[in-house]
């Protein structure tokens, strides 16, 4: 799905031009274009939007209405299509009896807020530092540089770890955290694009006329970084998905019994064992075309926005 | 019994051995001929082979210096391998003399002598005597520290093979904090080599009067320990021992499975099923003295729900204590309706209150909460979301609507210490002693980790704590126990029920042959099958 | 030159001690280990003696000036755990990581580097899709699934592979392809793309106008133009690799220094994790160093423009 290269559709050998069949071409459309990722996207957010209509279940504890949910005598029932099956737990349940099938489509809520707001966060700190530290210079920019250089030696999931273990663990808490972490990837590129722009004439020409730093920044600077700062977070949807999952499958993400995916592939670790796969695969497979899906539509989005971005 | 204070030195070791519920006559028998028996028992042939725990702690070396083992059971997994006590529970007998042959209390209860075993040889040759045991003691800073040396006035080497404990006033307990592993103080350490290498150096190179001494010990990974051919008691069967640190129980499993370890501990619900399951492993739970237990931390606070003692009384009934067991630990775990468990000296046996969700919603209709109440959150060790969950939906069940929040295990030990858990906390204890040690922590409202603020049971406590009289003493902790479960203070679970499997290569884990010891033991005595 | 390595190095300096600080804070605040260390029964004293041992009664400012000389003399003092020094523990656990970090690298390279050119070299056919899917799955996959699926299947399943440890062929597999994948995928995009660059470049269209046949075109020519970002992106990364293997040892009990890490801490280990995190700090910034300085040197646009 990376169309990178500035070949057309009909060139396959080394460089040498072939012709193709018209249903290859649109199929090679199809697969390089927005299309499908922004389908499985648009998918996943009305999943969690519409989650209380589609689960079958509560994701947790038992309810009047289904009060077979959260018993122990259901636990590590498998997938309806196996032996031990129930046809009303379509996808099997976990440990405590509850329905995979639930909690997977309660976490693709879980998965969506928090890389929406982590990327946004991060986004808007990290563009903000990068602006200032590009346009105003000086201390202040060296002051930021520093600080990126230094947190961005320290890896990404250790610092998280660390965060995590200073506050008590909650949805919210991770955003936080998550943006802490990740503003980093966008004050050095930003940087950079600012510092270029600076000499652009229409810059200058404001100065001249006498526009506040401020107002030069919110007008003609934001907007021109706006692009690279659009792309790197539609990069970084993926990175933080699997982040968010990684810190709740270490146990320091979303708080169990809230069903986010990593938290249910940690709780499926023991079922390992014993061959309860259901635990573990549909979650990851989930957690799997969410990240595809989201970085596939960000190389396209890069692509698309500016192909000399490439290198990025 | 008598209580009386005529006896001569045969019968107040049999009272001492009485105060332990377990063996009782039992091991009264096998304790006079205990000693002389087990030397006929000593095997001629060298110790051959190697054997391999998975255990779920990561190894500390504090671990194998006696002097500072905290208040819990996981040290000794260690200590009973490298070194060894006075006196210390063994198969049979929780009180039984090996470093020391004999002991007795003088009649005013102000001093202790122990009369040494001689012959005995530290690993690295030095000779055992009662220098060392002084020294051990005065070096001892672990848990019981205080209260030890705050009691002890001084420590006499009548010879080198008898050592006199001369205290500042009776104290009933002082064996048990001596003589059982409540603390490290009777286990000995060589007084030459540690004095010369330093503190910092015997954790690195520990040497001892244990079975087996130390090998290697990659930090945090592994520990390899070598039978110690000249032990007193036998020569160990088995010529290695191998520890690996594993945290995941996974892969405790499937590491027994594949025959990479001999012995796991820590394994539960699916994991142990699969144990069962597979015909060449074999499930082998232990009871330890561990009790589980949630507290109500808001049962002062009129203004909340839990001050009503009818609501404490509904959350009582309403969670299925029995389903739960069996679904984590096969059933195996000891229902209980107290926190202290029913082996210990002086402990009440209580049966918890029974599983009747319709009665528990009556109560808290009679308080006043016909549509249930907001409970908040309850907060523990992560280790036991698996519980918190259960109970809490539970709870739930009946409208006393609860979040769980799970805690880093060191978290919550210092969330719980330092008094800023709400609502509901999830909490246990390992912790050796008896009764009153165990109340002590825990409900004695001076104590480090109470939450209970009752001045009758603070007083009957304070009474106990100096009266001689066994009946008496029982009586009043009786009572304070009687009254915590009737007013239902806590929501007691169970004893923990520990389960561990070994794999076809053991003949005998050691697991469940020393009374009241979650790990295999005594080592010298584990097997591979030939 | 000579003035653009000094400005670098001071930068570099510079960031390892504010890298120093961040971590000296944040581990600081995340508890007291005094409360886990000690006997759950211990009281207020023995726990303050505990603190005064360990150096920890002091406020930040003391104690981080204490850390810092110390440093310079290359103590980083001793694991409240395991009351050794902490740079032995960092040593004696390293090698396993660079094992693993090793192993997961050449895997990325050797498969890597002959997808994306055999991609590259037959793109937009159904090999091409093929490894373009690939590389985006391996992108998508977070490595401690893919640790746990390769686990059920090797090591469970199929029983072929043992399930933990370290120390034989056997054992670095699971864990290194787990580690590696990621990286796999992203040197087959860019050897891929590197390829593309280089196939389509007027110095190629020239050889093959000459005459010269395509195998040989692209072998000598193409491959050794487009392995240098490749191995460029690979030296950079190792370091990065290094340090992201904490959940992959966690799941296979490798005994490296992500699992001391992780270890350090949920137990409060404050010199450990310090050591971890500035030691690996170190590695980056002196790989990113040295990578700014090789381009400045190439690259006289760079050295002069700052």
């Amino acid at each position: 799905m990376d169309s990178s290269h500035a070949l057309t559709t009909t060139e396959t050998f080394a460089g040498q031009a072939v012709e193709l069949p018209w249903w290859r071409r649109t199929a090679t459309r199809i697969l390089n274009g927005p299309t499908i990722s922004l389908g499985i996207l648009a998918a996943l957010v009305f999943v969690a939007v519409f989650a209380d209509f589609l689960a079958p279940y509560p994701y947790n504890g038992t309810s009047r209405y289904t009060p077979e949910v959260g018993e122990l005598r259901n636990k590590y029932l498998p997938p309806m299509w196996q032996a031990r099956g129930k046809p009303q737990f379509i996808l099997g349940t976990d440990q405590q009896g509850r329905d995979i099938l639930s909690r997977l489509i309660y976490g693709s809520r879980i998965s969506v807020k928090v890389a929406v707001a982590a990327v946004l966060v991060s986004g808007i700190i990290g563009t903000a530092l990068g602006i200032l530290s590009g346009y105003i210079g000086g201390w202040v920019d060296q002051v930021i540089m520093r600080i990126t250089d230094s947190w961005l030696a320290l890896p990404a999931l250790t610092f998280a770890i660390l965060l995590a273990a200073v506050v008590k663990p909650s949805e919210w808490n991770i955003v936080v955290i998550l943006g802490i972490v990740y503003w980093t990837r966008y004050a050095r590129v930003i940087r950079g694009e600012v510092l270029s722009l600076k000499e652009r004439d229409y810059v200058r020409l404001a100065i001249v006329a006498g526009c506040s730093r401020l107002r030069i920044m919110w007008t003609h600077i934001l907007p021109n970084v706006a692009n690279s700062a659009v792309v790197i977070a539609t990069l970084q949807l993926g990175v933080v998905v699997i982040a968010e999952a990684t810190l709740s499958f270490l146990g320091v993400g979303v708080p169990s019994p809230q069903p986010a995916w990593g938290v249910m592939l940690n709780d499926g670790r023991a079922g390992l064992m014993t061959g309860s796969w259901w635990l573990s695969v549909f979650p990851g497979l989930c957690i799997v075309f969410v990240v595809l899906a989201a970085s596939s539509l960000g190389d396209w989005f890069r692509v698309w926005s500016d192909p000399q971005l490439r290198q990025l | 019994m008598s209580p009386t204070s005529q006896h001569t030195h045969t019968a107040l070791t049999r009272r001492r051995l009485l105060q332990s519920t377990l063996g009782g006559l039992a091991g009264l028998v096998t304790w006079q001929g205990w000693p002389r028996r087990q030397v006929a028992m000593a095997q001629k042939t060298a110790a051959s082979g190697q054997m391999t725990w998975a255990i779920h702690v990561t190894i500390a070396p504090t671990w194998f210096d006696p002097a500072e083992t905290p208040g819990v059971i996981t040290p000794y997994m260690f200590l009973y391998a490298m070194h060894d006590a006075l006196v210390k529970p063994m198969p049979g007998n929780p009180m039984a003399p090996c470093l020391a042959t004999s002991w007795s209390e003088s009649q005013d209860g102000l001093t202790y002598d122990f009369e040494l075993r001689q012959g005995v040889k530290f690993h690295n040759g030095d000779p055992f005597t009662a220098e060392d045991v002084q020294y051990s003691f005065e070096r001892y800073k672990g848990g019981g520290a205080g209260d030890l040396k705050k009691r002890v006035q001084a420590v006499e080497i009548v010879n080198p093979h008898h050592v006199r404990f001369r205290l500042h006033e009776p104290w009933p307990d002082f064996l048990t904090y001596y003589a059982t592993p409540a603390t490290g103080a009777g286990w000995i350490v060589p007084k030459t080599y540690t004095e010369k290498v330093g503190s910092d150096k015997f954790k690195e190179q520990p040497i001892g009067l244990g079975p087996y001494r130390l090998v290697s010990h990659q930090a945090g990974i592994e520990l390899v320990l070598e039978a110690n051919p000249d032990y007193w008691r036998k020569v160990p069967y088995v010529k290695r021992l191998v520890f690996k640190s594993v945290p995941e129980a996974t892969t405790r499993l499937a590491m027994l499975k594949k025959q990479e370890a001999d012995v796991a501990y820590g394994l539960y619900g699916t994991l142990a099923e699969e144990v069962r399951r597979d015909a060449s492993l074999k499930l082998e739970p232990v009871i330890p003295p561990g009790t589980l237990w949630f507290e109500f931390i808001d049962q002062y606070d009129p203004k909340s729900p839990w001050s009503d003692t009818r609501v404490r009384l509904a959350a009582n009934y309403a969670i299925n204590r029995q389903a739960i067991n069996e679904a984590e630990t096969l059933g195996y775990s000891v229902l209980s309706g107290g926190i202290v468990p029913r082996k210990f000296d002086y402990a009440l046996a209580l049966e918890p209150y029974p599983y009747d969700p319709k009665k528990a919603k009556e109560l808290l209709k009679a308080a006043g909460h016909a549509n249930g109440f907001d409970a908040g959150e309850v907060s523990g060790d992560s280790n036991f979301s698996w519980m918190m969950e259960a109970v809490a939906n539970d709870l739930t069940a009946v409208g006393i609507r609860v979040k769980v929040r799970p805690m880093e295990r060191a978290a919550a030990f210092a969330a719980h210490r330092e008094k800023t858990i709400k609502n509901l906390a999830f909490h246990g204890s390992g912790a050796y002693g008896n009764t009153a040690t165990r109340l002590g922590t825990f409900v004695y409202s001076k104590g480090a980790e109470a939450w209970i603020k009752d001045p009758e049971i603070d007083a009957w406590y304070e009474q106990q704590a100096v009266e001689r009289d066994r009946t008496k003493r029982q009586d009043l902790l009786y009572k304070i126990q009687q009254k915590l479960y009737d007013e239902a203070r806590f929501m007691s679970v169970w004893e923990h029920g520990f389960l561990c499997a070994s794999g076809p290569r053991a003949a005998v884990s050691g697991l469940s042959l020393i009374p009241l010891f979650a790990y295999s033991g005594p080592y010298e005595d584990v097997q591979l099958k030939s | 030159m000579h003035r653009y390595i000094l400005t670098r190095l001071f930068y570099a300096f510079i960031s390892l001690v504010l890298l120093s600080i961040t971590i000296f804070v944040l581990i600081r605040v995340t508890g007291d280990p005094v409360v886990l260390m000690a006997d759950p029964g211990a009281k207020e004293e023995d726990l303050q003696a505990l603190r005064i041992e360990l150096g920890l009664d002091r406020t930040y400012v003391e104690q981080y000036i204490v850390f810092a000389t110390k440093l310079t003399r290359g103590d980083f003092g001793k694991s409240f755990m395991y009351r050794i020094p902490v740079f032995e523990l960092y040593l004696q656990r390293l090698p396993a990581s660079v094992q693993l970090a090793v192993a997961a690298m050449a895997i990325s390279v050797i498969l890597g580097i002959p997808l994306g050119i055999v991609a590259a070299v037959r793109v937009n056919t159904w090999l091409d899709s093929f490894c373009n899917v690939f590389a985006n799955l391996g992108l998508a996959t977070p490595s401690f699934w893919l640790g746990i699926m390769l686990m059920l299947i090797f090591a469970v399943n199929l029983q072929w592979l043992p399930v933990q440890g370290s120390g034989t062929f056997k054992h670095i597999i699971m864990p290194a392809v787990a580690l590696g994948l990621v990286f796999t995928a992203a040197n087959m995009r860019l050897a891929r793309s590197a390829m593309l660059e280089v196939l389509g470049s007027e110095y190629i269209k020239l050889a093959r106008i000459k005459g010269l046949t395509e195998n040989l075109v692209i072998l000598k020519h193409a491959f050794k133009n487009a392995v240098i970002p490749v191995l460029t992106f690979a030296c950079i990364n190792f370091a990065l690799i290094l340090q992201g293997s904490v959940v992959v040892e966690s799941i296979f009990a490798w005994p490296g220094i992500g699992r001391l890490l992780v270890e350090g801490i949920s137990s409060r280990d404050f010199p450990v994790v310090q050591a971890t995190v500035i030691l690996g700090g170190v590695m980056i910034i002196i790989v990113n160093l040295l990578v700014d300085i090789l381009y400045a040197y190439i690259d006289p646009r760079i050295r002069y423009g700052q």
